[in-house]
């Protein structure tokens, strides 16, 4: 009784999903957004690299970015997610936005701050320039409410909610993998059967 | 004493024992018959067929570059974009008439020609019912 009241304060809670200072323009409060804590994805975006020397390659930039808590199943979400693996940025937007699925609308919102947060801050030159490097999707908190059914049955079903990470790097998308042939499969047979040693001897 | 109480009970008993044999069995007997997973399916072979390549999502090869407003369309569906501004203008047009008209029912015989700022009726335009809209005539509207 006491667990399910708190349950729901916490769920109806305003600041969670208000964004902060939408509502009081003027004020300079922080909002619980600001000040909840940073998950690892976000952090990867913070750590800086020395500069480089002149003789180096280019490292090409990369941008974190994911949205949490998004009210969709992570089995779904992962065909998305699995479809724009790998592709340039354009392509995956076209894509989505000819796709019917629910998590195509609010993983397109997040490819496309993504690329502002890559032109905005992370000194990206072109926004067309980039790449998706990995696209993965993850459990979000459940919470389990009643589903009643005939009889007097009842059932205890899962509100199901997911996180979306992205990761965007600069440059053409890496040409694709050829298929492993069975000549391929056959020189590492004979390169196997060639690594063997004897054991336990001189 | 047991005699004369015999023949009460019994004809009851038998006639239970016959509907007992005769009824239909019900769910806790059918069950047996029902198709049940025999082993859990283990992670391995759902994730088999859960990324099995005909349920992953396929990459649509039709989209392309609506040559009006440069947003994307695929090949076989009008752009979206140009049809939502083609419906905008559409409903203030229907805005103006139902002004005219004034209430349900009062759909003139004659045809309807729409003009804009700046226009005037030519003679084809006769006997039309004239609809003035207050803004310069759009790209996209072909006038006669």
């Amino acid at each position: 009784g006491s667990a399910l009241a708190r349950g729901l304060l916490s769920w109806a809670r305003p600041e969670r999903w208000l964004p902060s200072c939408s509502l009081f323009p003027l004020s300079c409060i922080h909002t619980s957004t600001s000040l909840q804590k940073l998950g690892k994805w976000e952090k990867k975006n913070l750590i800086v690299y020395p500069p480089q020397l002149p003789g180096e390659p280019r490292r090409p930039a990369e941008i974190y970015h994911c949205r949490r808590d998004i009210k969709y199943s992570k089995d779904k979400m992962w065909y998305l997610a699995k479809l724009i693996k790998g592709m340039s940025i354009d392509q995956a937007l076209a894509q989505l936005e000819f796709s019917d699925k629910k998590g195509a609308k609010v993983i397109k919102e997040v490819l496309l701050e993504a690329q502002e947060l890559a032109v905005r801050k992370h000194n990206v030159e072109f926004k067309s320039n980039l790449h998706i490097a990995e696209s993965l999707t993850g459990r979000g908190r459940y919470v389990k409410r009643i589903r009643y059914h005939a009889k007097g049955m009842f059932g205890i079903m899962k509100i199901v909610r997911c996180h979306y990470f992205v990761k965007l790097v600069e440059g053409p998308p890496p040409p694709p993998e050829p298929p492993r042939t069975g000549f391929d499969q056959a020189k590492e047979y004979v390169q196997e059967l060639r690594n063997r040693t004897l054991v336990h001897t001189l | 004493a047991l005699a004369v109480q015999a023949p009460a009970v019994l004809p009851q008993a038998a006639a239970e024992g016959r509907e007992g044999s005769t009824e239909a069995p019900g769910l806790w007997e059918s069950i047996l018959w029902m198709a049940v997973p025999k082993k859990r399916r283990s992670i391995e072979v759902n994730r088999c067929r859960r990324r099995h390549p005909s349920k992953l999502i396929q990459e649509k090869r039709n989209i392309d570059v609506c040559p009006e407003c440069g947003n994307l369309k695929q090949k076989h569906v009008l752009c979206g974009y140009c049809y939502a501004k083609v419906k905008a203008e559409t409903r203030l047009i229907r805005m103006e008439i139902r002004k005219k008209e004034g209430g349900p029912f009062n759909a003139p015989t004659v045809e309807t020609v729409v003009l804009y700022e700046g226009e005037k009726p030519t003679e084809k335009d006769e006997g039309k019912r004239i609809i003035e809209r207050a803004r310069k005539r759009p790209s996209w509207f072909v006038q006669n």
